[in-house]
């Protein structure tokens, strides 16, 4: 955990590519055997397809800011003027944080893991590669990062819309999310840090809710209502935070992007994304639905549920 | 003791050699020939010759090609409105009320496709199994004869084992698709046998991983009688081995990825073995609340 925090740390803080590499590698290293904690053939399955990835978009950055070096002789991240080398790094970041067409590690990965490991993932693993895509998001394609994050988009809610384990709901909401932060970025990078910073909030008190009640699967979900009656209102209103709908705290994100994207004239690509989030919201809404608003009829045999780990966070949700 | 570790064993072999069998029609001759090819051409006793090489069955008919297309459109076609439906292409309210659900039955020979037999053949033994369909086209009768003579290889120490596993699902563009069984905590069989104890195998996703020769397995006791048995399995009570060893370190088998289930028999006794199949269904037992049987202590308690 410490060296979560050395690593992000490192990598926010660096102007120089080798320490930005080195914090990212802490980070997957460091990762790994929270992953694969409870030794589970899939956690392990999980760890290893995650080192895989990371390690290949490591090796890419790498990759990138040695060509840089070799064309322009420094290593500043700030000053990326090889083009291949911004190509390469598009693509190591979009590996690193799970844009389409790199996402199939995503939902897999964070199935693979406990609760808050997954949480780990979503937020705090996605803060030192946004951080680098934030610092050199002057030199990078737009047309590449919009392609890849309408794509996301699209994906984020299609793929989501039929899942019942609430991880891969989540890793589908998360690479939908990423796409509003990236179509952003080349125009206005303070909206993606804000998109990122309330995305955060926002899925820390979905996973921490989750946790509290060990919802793994929607069939559970149905019936936490019995359990923990308060943390399923507010987990509603998170739900649909999430999903951006107003006057929700999600909707401001959207807000904002839309209103840039319609300074920028890409009136088309603000359509376009607001229609494909009807996807995402359709699967949100239907979370909400199985929780809160239908009460099934059978109750969970799970004895593991009764306990409540730890004091309900009601208050962060309805920020 | 000495039987489950005759079983298991039984069941690496059994594993191995039903995995190539199982996955040869979807994947075509490729993979297995050139499993064979690469090492030597030593041929196990009880394997058939090739008789004709992977080359040769290679059909580059343009007519053919574009009726594979078409159906292959249209089952991606199919998975598209089933992904709009909802979880495993029902709508949200049938899984959310589900709780039992009929996956194999046997009523035509169609339903008998979907399962692959094998035995110890493969190695080299003399077990003899067959499937078909039972009386009525009600039922399939999975019948043979248990041989545990060992074949004269020099390395096989056990033999006698005879095996019927479903195939797994395959989507379109010969893509996997798997089982998402976690609705339910019981397996559900209604069977007649004849007495002999058989082992039911489920085999999760990992086909290229590390983790590819992981199985979960429990034993089921049959009565011989001529009346139906309906035997219900928790899937708490499935315990993890890998290519027919028990694991020291258990889990709990995860349910939303399952991808084939089988049966196997490997009791050390010779002779004629029978085992009629009326279906195999799902079961969402409400009474039911042990989590997982095995290891529920904290291994590594802090101190």
């Amino acid at each position: 955990m410490l060296s979560l925090a050395l690593g992000t740390m490192i990598t926010i803080t660096s102007n120089h590519w080798v320490t930005a590499w080195a914090g990212l590698e802490i980070n997957t290293l460091a990762i790994i055997p929270l992953i694969s904690k409870s030794h589970h053939p899939r956690a392990i399955e999980a760890a290893t397809k995650y080192f895989l990835t990371q390690a290949t978009a490591s090796a890419l950055m790498l990759f990138s800011s040695m060509t840089n070096a070799w064309s322009s002789g420094q290593w500043d991240i700030t000053q990326l003027t090889n083009p291949p080398s911004c190509l390469l790094l598009t693509a190591a970041i979009a590996i690193k944080l799970g844009l389409t067409p790199f996402h199939f590690w995503f939902p897999e990965v964070l199935q693979g893991s406990s609760l808050t490991t997954a949480l780990l993932l979503s937020t705090a693993m996605k803060f030192p590669p946004t951080t680098i895509l934030l610092l050199t998001s002057h030199s990078l394609n737009p047309t590449l990062l919009s392609t890849m994050a309408i794509m996301s988009i699209a994906l984020g809610g299609w793929m989501g819309l039929n899942q019942t384990q609430t991880r891969k709901i989540l890793a589908f909401s998360s690479i939908s999310h990423l796409g509003w932060m990236t179509i952003i970025i080349t125009y206005n990078p303070k909206l993606t840090l804000l998109t990122f910073y309330l995305y955060s909030l926002m899925t820390t008190s979905i996973f921490l809710s989750m946790n509290s009640t060990n919802t793994l699967k929607l069939s559970t979900l149905m019936t936490s209502w019995t359990k923990a009656p308060m943390l399923n209102t507010t987990l509603m209103l998170t739900l649909l935070s999430l999903a951006g709908l107003p006057p929700l705290t999600g909707f401001l994100p959207k807000w904002l992007i839309i209103q840039e994207l319609t300074k920028q004239e890409m009136t088309t690509t603000a359509t376009i994304i607001s229609m494909l989030s009807l996807l995402g919201l359709f699967f949100y809404l239907r979370l909400t639905y199985c929780s809160t608003i239908t009460l099934p009829p059978n109750s969970s045999n799970k004895m593991k549920q009764w306990s409540i780990k730890k004091p309900v966070n009601t208050l962060t949700p309805t920020l | 003791m000495a039987l489950a570790a005759t079983l298991l064993h039984n069941a690496y072999f059994c594993g191995r050699c039903c995995r190539h069998k199982a996955l040869q029609p979807l994947l075509g001759p490729l993979l297995s020939d050139s499993l064979s090819k690469s090492y030597s051409s030593y041929r196990r006793p009880g394997s058939q010759p090739e008789k004709k090489t992977t080359w040769q069955n290679v059909d580059l008919s343009f007519k053919k090609s574009i009726e594979v297309l078409k159906t292959q459109l249209g089952m991606l076609k199919k998975e598209t409105e089933d992904h709009l439906a909802g979880p495993e292409g029902q709508s949200l309210t049938h899984y959310m009320l589900e709780q039992t659900r009929v996956v194999w039955e046997f009523r035509s020979q169609e339903d008998l496709n979907k399962w692959v037999i094998s035995s110890d053949v493969e190695i080299g033994g003399k077990s003899e199994v067959y499937l078909k369909l039972g009386r009525n086209n009600q039922t399939a009768l999975l019948y043979g004869t248990l041989n545990t003579e060992v074949p004269r290889d020099g390395e096989t120490k056990y033999s006698g084992y005879c095996s019927m596993r479903a195939k797994p699902l395959v989507g379109s563009f010969a893509r996997k698709k798997y089982y998402d069984w976690s609705n339910f905590n019981s397996l559900y069989l209604r069977v007649r046998g004849d007495g002999r104890p058989w082992m039911v195998n489920i085999y999760t996703d990992p086909y290229f991983s590390h983790q590819k020769d992981d199985l979960y397995n429990y034993f089921m006791f049959t009565r011989g009688g001529p009346y139906w048995e309906e035997i219900k399995i928790p899937f708490s009570k499935f315990f993890l081995s890998s290519r027919g060893r028990v694991q020291d370190d258990q889990h709990p088998i995860w349910l939303d990825k399952i991808s084939t289930v089988g049966f196997t028999i490997g009791d050390k006794v010779n002779g004629p073995f029978q085992l009629e199949i009326d279906f195999i269904g799902l079961l969402n037992d409400r009474a039911h609340t042990e989590e997982f049987a095995y290891e529920t202590y904290e291994k590594n308690p802090p101190l």
